[in-house]
């Protein structure tokens, strides 16, 4: 039964972390058909943005998560406007903005390498002590993920479904010619699907980094588990990608039990190609008719 | 060219330039069989240097274990390689693109953390405990092709022909593909893809044949890597040479028969003259990527024109795929 605890706990956060970040992915490849393989670097240098603030200048941790998020949306921006603005109207975008983001992401990872250099330094957004469930003690550290993790889902549930601008991102989604026809701003919708993903990554990078520490790389192993939640849940569909997440933390938080930290990841892969056979675009996914 | 290059070791016998120059054949081999897959295919693979570490640790580990001479590991591994991208593919090109993307780096990461976290103890040597896969430290002293017994200390020159070999057969192999048959249903795919399928050119049996052919002499590329330094270890799965490799294919070109070979030169030449800058040359070459994707698409080739040959084919290809028969048939 403690061991049950154990993996909810465990899993539940994990889920959480990977749900936030998943979500930014969901939603820039869902509106922009973009693969921002500089997920990752925004991950890091959102917890790098809460270090700076909080310890090095020393103020109070929620100015340190509110830097995060800020930081966060101003690099979505700056990726929006140095690559995916001038390629929109490029012949092979999905490739070309690929492969472009693949170089923004090592630019992130070595800028923060230069300003804070490599050694790995503990996150100071981390709240001590936590509350007996059982014989299973579960750290504050964790719960307050949790509980960050559900506002944040439902701030961005709302903004999605009752704002003007979440109808316009859900609207450029579905069809981008229809809503530009109906007037709505396709640049700048991109504009705000993207600084809201980087916001969002920031947000998951600092919780990952509470969890474990801070380091130039910490992005990449993250960023490859929610592109494999997007990928399960079907590119593009942001619902069923945190649905996903949760469960792939359940799961991951159980097999590092039964059979070693080693393997968690390699059975993941299994699982997600297993799906991926039975069924081609993810278990939400629904397989579009081509036209020609 | 080949002339040329047969007679670099003769007219400038630097050390240093031989072993760089056998370095950049087997990068540039890399690069051409990865153009095949990504320009030509269409195949988001980034499991490219899974491939290529199949081919070196398969050789340096039958080397290892059973004591296979090189000249034989080489080409099994090559063989395995093409195997293991058989499965790869069968399990990912069903897929749509971004999807095959993030399969193929998945899977590489996981082969890259499973060999790094293994710490188990496969057997022991003089070094201490020996994973199977080496571990981090990787596999040494499996032997070597017999060049040193052969020629002394001439040996470089001789793995630098082999260097030289490899990529001139590489290459040859990708002019056929492009130039060839499965270039042309590539490009009557991408042209008019109705078409082409009611014609029966299946995209998933081009693309899977173009995976797998590509594959094999990555991993032989791989092997010659192995062979040449004579250590094989976890680096070859590093972010950074990922990052170098594919931005050779990006500055010269993507999909053109000349651009590889052309983005290789640049970026060793680039690299070297780079060399006191080292602090800097991720960040360079993470700046290169977005750079000519955004300002210059068509890479350096793309600059000076195309080919006079390649868009005649490219006419013709048109017209076929169109339902235009050529002029002369019966039709």
């Amino acid at each position: 039964m403690d061991v049950f605890t154990q993996i909810i706990v465990s899993g539940l956060t994990l889920g959480a972390m990977y749900a936030i970040s998943t979500v930014g992915l969901s939603l820039v490849y869902g509106s922009l058909n973009m693969l921002n393989m500089a997920h990752g670097g925004i991950l890091t240098i959102g917890g790098y943005a809460a270090y700076a603030v909080s310890q090095q200048w020393g103020w109070p941790p929620v100015f340190g998560f509110l830097a995060a998020l800020v930081v966060g949306a101003a690099v979505g921006l700056l990726i929006f406007v140095a690559t995916a603005w001038p390629l929109l109207s490029s012949k092979n975008f999905e490739t070309n903005i690929f492969i472009a983001t693949i170089g923004v992401g090592a630019v992130f990872e070595n800028i923060v390498l230069k300003l804070f250099g490599p050694y790995a330094k503990p996150q100071p957004l981390n709240i001590a002590g936590g509350i007996k469930i059982g014989a299973v003690l579960v750290p504050y550290q964790n719960i307050s993920i949790l509980v960050v993790a559900v506002v944040m889902m439902i701030l961005v549930a709302l903004l999605l479904q009752r704002s003007r601008t979440g109808r316009a991102i859900r609207a450029t989604a579905q069809n981008r010619d229809a809503a530009r026809l109906m007037g709505v701003n396709v640049v700048r919708v991109y504009a705000q699907v993207l600084a809201l993903s980087g916001a969002l990554a920031a947000v998951s990078g600092v919780m990952i980094s509470s969890l474990a520490t801070l380091s130039p790389t910490m992005g990449g192993d993250p960023m490859l588990k929610a592109f494999i939640i997007c990928v399960v849940a079907g590119l593009g569909n942001t619902y069923g990608a945190v649905a996903a997440a949760v469960v792939i933390g359940l799961i991951e938080a159980s097999t590092q039990y039964v059979l070693g930290v080693r393997f968690g990841f390699a059975l993941l892969l299994l699982l997600v190609i297993a799906v991926l056979i039975w069924r081609p675009s993810g278990i939400f996914g629904k397989s579009r008719v081509v036209r020609l | 060219m080949l002339a040329c290059a047969s007679a670099v070791p003769f007219v400038f016998p630097e050390r240093y330039l031989i072993t760089q120059m056998t370095v950049f054949f087997i990068w540039a081999t890399v690069v051409t069989q990865w153009n095949l897959v990504l320009g030509v295919g269409g195949i988001f693979s980034l499991a490219q240097m899974a491939l290529f570490a199949c081919g070196s640790y398969g050789t340096a580990m039958l080397g290892y274990y059973f004591h296979w001479p090189l000249w034989l590991a080489m080409p099994a591994s090559a063989v395995l390689a093409l195997a293991v991208s058989m499965l790869i593919g069968l399990a990912c090109l069903r897929l749509k693109g971004p999807y095959v993307a993030l399969l193929t780096l998945a899977i590489a990461q996981v082969i890259y953390l499973l060999i790094i976290n293994d710490t188990e103890c496969f057997t022991t040597n003089e070094g201490g405990c020996m994973p199977l896969f080496g571990g981090v430290r990787g596999i040494g002293k499996f032997g070597d092709l017999g060049f040193r017994d052969l020629f002394g200390s001439k040996f470089i020159v001789a793995n630098y022909f082999l260097g030289l070999a490899l990529l001139a057969t590489a290459f040859a192999f990708s002019v056929i593909v492009i130039r060839g048959p499965l270039g042309l249903a590539f490009r009557a795919l991408r042209d008019n893809p109705g078409y082409a399928m009611s014609r029966g050119i299946g995209q998933f049996k081009y693309q899977l044949w173009i995976f797998a052919l590509s594959a094999f002499f990555t991993a032989l590329a791989g092997a010659v890597y192995a062979a040449d330094f004579r250590v094989v270890g976890p680096t070859i799965f590093s972010f950074t040479l990922l990052l170098f490799l594919l931005s050779m294919i990006v500055v010269g070109g993507m999909g053109s028969v000349w651009g590889p070979l052309v983005g290789a030169v640049v970026l060793m030449v680039a690299d070297e003259g780079f060399k006191e800058f080292q602090d800097w040359r991720a960040l360079g070459m993470g700046l290169i990527l977005p750079l000519f994707v955004v300002l210059l698409p068509g890479g350096l080739t793309g600059l000076f024109g195309r080919g006079h040959a390649k868009s005649a084919t490219a006419t013709k290809v048109r017209a076929v795929a169109n339902g235009k028969p050529p002029r002369g048939s019966l039709t």
